[in-house]
């Protein structure tokens, strides 16, 4: 079936309305936030807007009889291609079935379609005292959808972990047409060891089993304090140590953040208001929970990081919270502005590696950016020991692409190396595809054959994850 | 000069990373929910362009056309960049490629003589007096109006006869003793469809110590031209206002439109004839440019003298675009409507989201601005005001025209009517 007949069907089946297939605006579907997708965007051949789970089904029915490949996209923030057309096919935009199902206050539980977005969802949770942990920067426009198909999370991981540990259950559109409910979609229940856990298979699986159409998530109560500590250290290998030393005395905060001294220099270059003492590296702590374990784990944090920081500093009030966290919040701004004819690439931005070697990392990197002639910025979730690398180039220099490119490699590289991974959150899609078989040895053969059990055809997100 | 030479395409466009951080502020996207409404999309679409990968043609205008230029996007875009001189550099790249005899009319011979655009009003004016315009829509006659404008033609309600140019006097003298020598940059929204506002303003600078002059041959500000892809004429009609008012020896530039401040603001003569021998004299006349709210605060610092007699209103303020996204003016207006005696100001919510009129968009994107302008009169009517307070001439006729749609009696003003009423009652003491 060629590609006209293919859209005329799809409208027969969809209505007009849910289909996009004009050349000019398929080409707004061919590319997310990855330098990938900038340097070789990719159109699909139709964009579909399914608004129920039988648009669904009816659509991976057709595609599986014709062999189309398809691609799920929730709102193309995503930094690895994962929901573009690199194999060509049809995109299903899950952006705008954005339905809030239910809030179940007294279970703690609410039911979404894919497409909501992060922070309207907890909006409307705050109501009932309640939130959803994972955080992603992108909160204001990524998918509920999107979050699971990454398992993605936030600079509150440390404490809250990933979106995997709040999904208690999917309904899923297998490439076949098949519903299946995993985890407790349909059951109200906390515990649940019942069954193979195809559940966890799908969080992160990028789209390459089946279609993401409900999503039952477990809800925590909101904290009612918070405080932020921010300490400043003149030798680098001191800000893990430091962070050791506060999970030793059994305290865990919400988030630990790093900035090491190219971020420092960064960020003072963007805002010169903002002071941030120059120093090999700056660590935040935020701390939230009732009002007087925070006041207590406040105190504990200035103590134990004094031991070592040149100075650290304790707020629990609004404004100067705001002030001291004003440097992180800006940093990803301050890193794609450190050079006029600049841009920040995304690649090689995600890497995760043990604790013990981020130090190492962080110099390592900075002597691969000194190698390959390109400015990076360093920052990171260092509670967890996720790095975010922002390599900064001219993208419209054919030279410095190159250069960038293998800078990424050897960052991935180096991430294995640390004993770590290509990324902590933000996934693998089409761009770290290549590292999957020196990351995972025997066990991508054992991926492969679990996405052939699920989807024989390959038509589930090709080019993606495994 | 070559589009891909052009400033901001050469310097901005490869800064942009996608994030998507745009998708969630933008109000055509949050209606339409497809990426082609997205600010990220339209900054790509000018990429497509640079590198020929599509060309210039009709239907790639249409596409970015689909934008407010309410620069939401530009002031929240975390690697700095001004989508919308982005967007409006490819509207006209797509124009110069596609001329239209139609948009040749309106905006190079209409709009770039202010008696012509005057004679059209006052036709206007004579259609609504004869009740015309009435019984074209009774009739069905105002459907055979091209695209949106056979629903767009309700927005011009109640088209006053007189022009401001035509009531008030170019050299206004100051009441009391002279502190300034002031420009007055009437817009031809102001002119031609709220000369109140022009009235008022006048009144309230030469009450405060500012002589008036309203220089007769300035011409529009260029901005409907910015929007509409006259990237050309823009620029003309910006030299020749440089050139009008540089004449004189102003302390200052004071308009009452946020439009008007915006398109004569140094960043947007630096889009405009940055890098052309006119640079320097265009900067030194911007420079001298500043919204009427600001300096009444900031350098006048006027103070209202509390009448006894004062009848208690509530108020409450819509940000337009201009004021706030392309000039960061916020406090200003507020601190000015705090100021009145019997002000009861109340903070709607989302007061800094565009009410979809954007000059000419609601023309010709009639149903969407409508959608857009419904969010923004559901928040105004929240705040149960009597005064809907705004400081553009375009917030203006599209906010009427929500009260309208709404059965909402409300007054929608610029704050300066509201100062000037006061003075009225009560004139202020001199300072």
């Amino acid at each position: 079936m060629d590609k006209e007949n293919i859209k005329s069907e799809l409208i027969k089946l969809l209505g007009k309305e849910k289909v996009m297939g004009n050349d000019l605006d398929l080409m707004y579907y061919s590319y997310d936030s990855s330098f990938l997708t900038k340097l070789n965007p990719a159109a699909p051949f139709a964009v579909l807007f399914p608004k129920s789970t039988d648009d669904v089904q009816v659509i991976m029915r057709f595609a599986y009889e014709n062999d189309i490949n398809v691609i799920p996209r929730g709102a193309g923030t995503g930094e690895t291609g994962g929901c573009i057309a690199v194999e060509g096919g049809i995109v299903l935009d899950l952006s705008t079935w954005d339905e809030i199902v239910e809030i179940d206050a007294s279970n703690m539980q609410v039911i979404v379609r894919p497409g909501v977005i992060h922070a309207d969802l907890n909006d409307q949770l705050a109501g009932y005292n309640l939130f959803f942990p994972p955080d992603p920067g992108s909160s204001k426009m990524c998918t509920i959808g999107g979050m699971v198909a990454n398992n993605a999370s936030g600079l509150r991981a440390v404490k809250y972990g990933c979106t995997e540990q709040y999904i208690l259950g999917l309904e899923i559109v297998t490439p076949q047409g098949d519903i299946i409910y995993t985890g407790g979609m349909k059951a109200k229940c906390i515990k649940n060891v019942s069954g193979l856990n195809i559940n966890k298979l799908m969080i992160g699986s990028e789209g390459v089993l089946g279609v993401i159409t409900r999503i039952r998530l477990r809800c925590w109560p909101k904290p009612k304090a918070k405080g932020i500590a921010m300490a400043v250290f003149d030798q680098l290998d001191d800000a893990p140590a430091t962070v050791l030393d506060i999970y030793q005395d059994g305290l865990l905060p919400s988030g630990i953040e790093i900035l090491d001294s190219s971020a420092i220099k960064a960020v003072n270059e963007f805002k010169p208001d903002i002071h941030l003492p120059e120093a090999e590296a700056i660590l935040l702590f935020e701390v939230d929970g009732n009002p007087p374990s925070v006041q207590y784990e406040g105190e504990r944090i200035k103590e134990i990081a004094g031991k070592r920081a040149r100075t650290v500093e304790w707020a629990t009030d609004e404004k100067r919270m705001l002030e001291l966290w004003e440097g992180r919040s800006i940093t990803a701004t301050a890193a794609a502005r450190v050079r006029p004819d600049g841009s920040r690439i995304f690649a090689g931005e995600d890497i995760s590696v043990p604790l013990s070697k981020v130090a190492d990392t962080l110099r390592a990197i900075r002597a691969l950016g000194k190698k390959y002639n390109v400015q990076v910025v360093n920052y990171g979730h260092i509670g967890d020991g996720n790095v975010h690398t922002a390599p900064v180039i001219n993208p419209e220099i054919p030279e410095e692409v190159e250069r960038v490119l293998k800078l990424a490699d050897e960052i991935h590289l180096l991430a294995i190396e640390m004993e770590g991974t290509t990324t902590g959150e933000h996934g693998v899609g089409a761009v770290r595809r290549c590292y999957a078989e020196l990351e995972h040895g025997k066990a991508h053969e054992y991926m492969k054959q679990t996405k052939a059990a699920f989807d024989p055809k390959g038509i589930m997100n090709p080019g993606k994850l495994i | 000069m070559e589009f891909k030479d052009v400033p901001p395409v050469k310097e901005q466009l490869m800064k942009c990373v996608r994030c998507g951080k745009c998708r969630s502020v933008c109000p055509v996207f949050t209606e339409i929910r497809n990426e082609t409404a997205a600010p990220r999309g339209h900054v790509f679409m000018v990429q497509m362009l640079k590198e020929g990968k599509v060309d210039p043609v009709p239907e790639v205008y249409e596409r970015l056309a689909n934008c407010l230029m309410c620069e939401t996007c530009s002031v929240n875009c975390p690697s700095g960049i001004d989508i919308h001189e982005l967007n409006a550099a490819a509207r006209s790249y797509i124009y110069e490629n596609n001329p239209s005899i139609a948009k040749e009319m309106v905006f190079d011979t209409l709009w770039t003589h202010p008696g012509l655009l005057k004679t059209s009003t006052t036709f206007m004016w004579g259609v609504q007096k004869a009740g015309l315009q009435k019984l074209g829509r009774a009739t069905g006659l105002t459907k055979i109006l091209p695209g949106d404008l056979s629903k767009a033609e309700r927005i011009l309600e109640q088209v006053p006869l007189r022009s401001a140019k035509s009531i008030l006097k170019e050299n206004n003298p100051s009441k009391g003793e002279k502190k300034y020598t002031v420009g007055y940059f009437l817009g031809c929204g102001t002119d031609l469809l709220n000369p109140e506002v022009a009235k008022a303003t006048v009144d309230v600078l030469t009450r405060n110590g500012c002589e008036v002059i309203i220089p007769k041959s300035m011409k529009c500000c260029g901005l409907p031209h910015i929007a509409n892809g006259k990237m050309d004429t823009a620029r003309k009609l910006a030299a020749h206002n440089v050139k009008i008012f540089n004449a004189y020896n102003f302390d200052y530039i004071i308009t009452d439109c946020a439009s008007c401040s915006a398109a004569l603001s140094h960043k947007n003569m630096e889009f405009l004839l940055g890098g052309l021998k006119i640079e320097d004299e265009a900067f030194a006349f911007s420079d001298k440019v500043m919204d009427l709210n600001k300096f009444l605060i900031d350098i006048l610092d006027i103070d209202l003298i509390d009448n006894k007699n004062t009848e208690p209103f509530k108020v409450t303020f819509h940000d337009p675009c201009h004021l706030a996204n392309a000039q960061g003016i916020k406090a200003e207006p507020r601190e000015l409507l705090n100021r009145i005696p019997g002000a009861n100001l109340i903070e709607m919510n989302e007061a800094n989201r565009c009410c979809g009129g954007s000059g000419t968009y609601s023309m010709t994107h009639y149903d969407l601005s409508m959608k857009i302008l419904d969010r923004k009169m559901d928040n105004a009517m929240a705040t149960g005001a009597d005064v809907l307070a705004t400081c553009c001439p375009s917030c203006m006729m599209q906010l009427r025209h929500g009260a309208n749609r709404h059965n909402w009696h409300v007054k929608i003003q610029h704050p300066i009517e509201l100062i000037s009423d006061h003075y009225s009652k009560t004139p202020a003491l001199k300072k």
